[in-house]
C-alpha cells in the first residue's frame, strides 16, 4: 500500500513516516501543499494523509484540487486545531476521515487500515478471502488459522492483492505500490515475488490463489469473505 | 485639511456662515429695492400734484394766452434755487415760469402728447440732478381754436438720494447686528446639541482609562442604539475577558495534577515500563484539558451583534461530515425542522455546540440518531437522541454538570459534553438529558431567542 504524508513539522513527519513504514506500507512525506498536490497527482496512493495548515497551498486547497483532478482515494486529514468547523470544512472539501493532533499512531493507523479497506469495498478489519486472511494491524498472514511467514516484499505485495481481490492489477501497479519511490523498479522482480507468493501460500498446489493474465497483469481469484 | 477631518460643530458652523450672509444679502438687497421704487412714486405723485395746482390757478384767455391768477400754495416755487421748479412753455417759447427757476437753465425735455406724464432726470450744470415731469394740456377757446401747452414741474433728487443712503446705512447695520447674533445662538444652539456627543467621546475615554465600565444610560434616543450597541460590544469583550482570563487559570491550574502525578512517579518509579505508561496516561490527560480550556476560551459567547447564522445549514454539514466518518456504521439520521431556523450566534461556536453533541450520539448510537428544531416562543429547542445504550442514571447528572472541570468529568463521554455544556452556558441557555423512547440519550438544548 503506498501512502502519501503531506506533513510540514519535520519531526512529526518523520516520526509517522517511520512508522508507517515498520507497518510495511510505502510511504511518500512531503512538506508543503504545492508537492503534496504534484505528488497526489502524479502517483497512485492507496490513503493521503494532509495536515490542514500547511505552507504555500491549504490542506483544504489541496484536498479541493486533487478531488477536481479525478483523484478519489481516501485522505485523512490531521488538525491542530481541533474545531468542527474546520473538520467540516475539511470533509466538506472531499476528505474522508480526520484526527486531530495529538493523537496515538495507532489510532492514526487503524484510521489509514480502514479507510484503505473501506476503499476498496472491505467492512471487516481482517482481510478474508478463501482460506487465507491478512490482518493489516498485525500483518499477520494466516492460512487456515496456520501462519505463514513472508518477507516485507512478499507481504507488501499479498496486502495489495487481497485487498484488490478479483480485480486485474498490472505489473505497474503493483510495482508502483510495493517499491519506495527512489528505489530501482525492476518491473520482472514482481515475476519472481508472485513466484515466491504462490509457493508459500499453495505449496501443494490445491488453491491456485494467485492466476496470471498473460499481458494483463495478476488477480486473486479467492473470493472474498466479507 | 480636507473636508473629512472637519468637526461636526466645524461643518456646521461652516454652512451657517454661508447660508446666512447669503440670506441677509438677499433681503437686504430685495427691501433697499422695494424702499427705492417707492421713494420714487412718491416723488412722482408730489410732481402731479404741484401740476395739478399749477393747473387750477392758470387762466387761459381767448387769444390764447396764459396767466396765473393765483399765488401758487408751495412757498418754495418762490424762493430763487430752492430745489422746486415750475415752467409752462408752448411750442420752443417759455410763458411761465416760477421765482424759483429764475437763473436755473432747466433743458426742457419735448412736448408730450395731451394728458401724458413724462418724466426724465435732468442734470443741470451744477451737477445738480432734478426730477421733472412734463405735463402736456391741450387748451380750447370759444372759436374752437386749440393751444398746447407743457407744463414742467422739476424736483432735486439730493433728498430722495439722501434718505435712500440713511435707509440703506440703518439697513446694513440692523441685518448685520441680526446676523452676528443670530450667528451667536447658532454656535450656541450647536454646543448644547452637540453635548450629548462630548459626553459620549470623554465617558469611552473614561472606559479607555479604566474609569469607567460602560456609557451612562442618560443619552437622548437619536443616540440609543449606538450607545446601547456600544454597551453590548463592551458587555461581550468583558465577559470574553472574563472567559479567557478563567480558562487560562483554569487550564494553569488543572495542568499541576498530572504535571505532579507525573513528577511523582519520575522520582518514585524504578521501572521504565510502568513509567512509560504513567507518562502516555498522563500526556492523554495534559492533551485533553488544553483542548478542552482552548476551546473555552474560543468561545465567544451571546452577542446580538452577531449576524444571524442558519442552525439548519450547520446541522446539514454536520451531519454529512459525521455519515463520512461513520460511514461503516451505516447510520440513519433524521433531522426534522418545520423551517430553517437563525440564531444570533457565532458560527464557530455553534459548529462546536452541535458537532460535539451530533457527534456523541454517532458515536454511541446502534443505528439511528434524530435531530429535531423547534421554535418556542423564548427559546430554540434542539433535541438529538440516539438508539444507544443511552447513559447510566448516576453518570448524568455527572455529564452535564456546569462549570465542572474535566479532569473530574465521566471519561468517554466527558470533553465534547463538558465543551458543548460551557457553550450553551455562554450563550445562556439550557441542556437536558432524558432517556429516548429509541433507547439512547436524548439532550435537549435551549438557547434563548435574543
Amino acid at each position: 500500500m503506498r501512502i502519501l504524508v503531506i506533513e510540514d513539522e519535520v519531526r512529526l513527519r518523520e516520526q509517522v513516516s517511520q512508522q508507517l513504514r515498520k507497518q510495511h506500507l510505502i510511504v511518500d512525506a512531503v512538506a508543503d501543499g504545492e508537492e503534496g498536490l504534484y505528488m497526489g497527482t502524479e502517483y497512485p496512493y492507496d490513503v493521503a494523509i494532509i495536515d490542514l495548515g500547511l505552507p504555500l497551498l491549504s490542506g483544504i486547497d489541496v484536498i479541493q484540487q486533487l478531488r477536481q483532478r479525478g483523484k478519489s482515494f481516501p485522505i485523512l486529514i490531521l488538525t491542530a486545531r481541533g474545531r468542527w468547523q474546520d473538520k467540516v470544512e475539511g470533509l466538506d472539501a472531499g476528505a474522508d476521515d480526520y484526527l486531530v493532533k495529538p493523537f496515538h499512531f495507532e489510532e492514526l493507523l487503524a484510521r489509514v487500515n480502514a479507510l484503505a479497506r473501506r476503499a476498496s469495498g472491505w467492512a471487516d478489519s481482517i482481510l478474508r478471502c478463501g482460506p487465507l486472511s491478512l490482518n493489516p494491524a498485525s500483518q499477520q498472514v494466516n492460512k487456515n488459522d496456520v501462519a505463514i511467514d513472508l518477507t516485507a516484499y512478499e507481504y507488501r505485495l499479498l496486502h495489495f492483492l487481497m485487498l484488490h481481490a478479483g480485480e486485474v492489477l498490472s505489473k505497474t501497479e503493483l510495482t508502483d505500490h510495493i517499491y519506495e519511490q527512489d528505489q530501482d523498479r525492476d518491473s520482472n522482480v514482481i515475476e519472481v515475488f508472485i513466484k515466491r507468493l504462490r509457493a508459500k501460500l499453495d505449496p501443494d498446489k490445491t488453491i491456485n490463489p494467485i492466476e496470471t493474465l498473460r499481458g494483463r497483469g495478476y488477480r486473486l481469484t479467492l473470493p472474498r469473505d466479507i | 485639511m480636507t473636508f473629512k477631518s472637519l468637526s461636526l460643530t466645524q461643518r456646521l458652523l461652516i454652512a451657517v456662515g454661508f447660508v446666512l450672509p447669503a440670506f441677509l444679502g438677499l433681503s437686504a438687497f430685495s427691501l433697499n429695492n422695494a424702499f427705492q421704487a417707492s421713494a420714487e412714486k412718491a416723488q412722482q405723485k408730489r410732481l402731479i400734484n404741484y401740476v395739478y395746482t399749477i393747473l387750477t390757478t392758470a387762466d387761459f384767455r381767448e387769444n390764447g394766452v396764459l396767466i396765473l391768477s393765483d399765488i401758487l400754495a408751495e412757498p418754495l416755487f418762490y424762493i430763487p434755487h430752492s430745489g422746486l421748479y415750475a415752467q409752462i412753455t408752448t411750442g420752443n417759447e417759455t410763458v411761465w415760469q416760477s421765482p424759483s427757476s429764475l437763473g436755473v437753465f432747466i433743458a426742457l425735455p419735448k412736448h408730450p402728447d395731451t394728458s401724458n406724464e413724462y418724466y426724465s432726470t435732468i442734470t443741470l450744470n451744477s451737477g445738480v440732478k432734478l426730477l421733472n415731469l412734463a405735463y402736456g394740456i391741450v387748451w380750447e377757446n370759444d372759436q374752437g381754436k386749440e393751444f398746447e401747452f407743457t407744463i414742467n414741474v422739476s424736483e432735486d433728487l439730493d433728498d430722495i438720494e439722501q434718505q435712500a443712503a440713511e435707509f440703506q446705512r440703518s439697513l446694513w447695520y440692523w441685518l448685520g447686528g441680526t446676523g452676528l447674533l443670530l450667528l451667536i445662538i447658532q454656535a450656541l444652539i450647536l454646543r448644547w446639541g452637540l453635548q450629548p456627543l462630548h459626553n459620549m467621546s470623554s465617558e469611552l475615554n473614561a472606559i479607555e482609562k479604566g474609569d469607567r465600565q460602560r456609557l451612562s444610560r442618560d443619552y437622548p434616543k437619536e443616540l440609543n442604539q449606538l450607545t446601547r450597541n456600544i454597551n453590548t460590544l463592551l458587555d461581550h469583550e468583558q465577559s470574553r475577558h472574563e472567559r479567557y482570563k478563567n480558562s487560562l487559570a483554569d487550564l494553569a491550574h488543572s495542568l499541576k495534577t498530572p504535571l505532579a502525578v507525573f513528577r511523582g512517579e519520575l522520582e518514585r518509579s524504578e521501572s521504565i515500563l510502568d513509567l512509560k505508561e504513567m507518562g502516555q496516561e498522563q500526556l492523554e490527560r495534559i492533551a485533553s484539558l488544553v483542548d478542552y480550556q482552548l476551546q473555552r476560551a474560543a468561545t465567544e459567547g451571546q452577542s446580538s451583534l452577531l449576524a444571524p447564522v442558519s442552525l439548519g445549514t450547520i446541522i446539514d454539514k454536520i451531519l454529512n461530515s459525521l455519515d463520512k466518518v461513520y460511514r461503516n456504521k451505516q447510520i440513519i439520521h433524521q433531522f426534522e425542522m418545520a423551517q430553517d431556523v437563525y440564531i444570533h450566534a457565532d458560527e464557530g461556536d455553534m459548529y462546536e455546540l452541535l458537532g460535539n453533541l451530533l457527534e456523541n450520539a454517532y458515536k454511541y448510537c446502534v443505528k439511528r440518531v434524530n435531530v429535531v428544531i423547534q421554535v418556542k416562543r423564548k427559546v430554540i429547542e434542539i433535541l438529538i437522541e440516539d438508539d444507544g445504550d443511552g447513559i447510566p442514571a448516576y453518570a448524568q447528572a455527572n455529564i452535564i454538570e456546569r462549570g465542572k472541570r474535566i479532569d473530574t468529568q465521566v471519561e468517554g463521554q466527558g470533553l465534547g459534553l463538558a465543551i458543548a455544556s460551557d457553550i450553551i452556558e455562554a450563550y445562556q441557555g439550557e441542556i437536558k438529558l432524558e432517556n429516548s423512547h429509541l433507547g439512547g440519550a436524548r439532550f435537549i438544548v435551549e438557547l434563548p431567542r435574543r
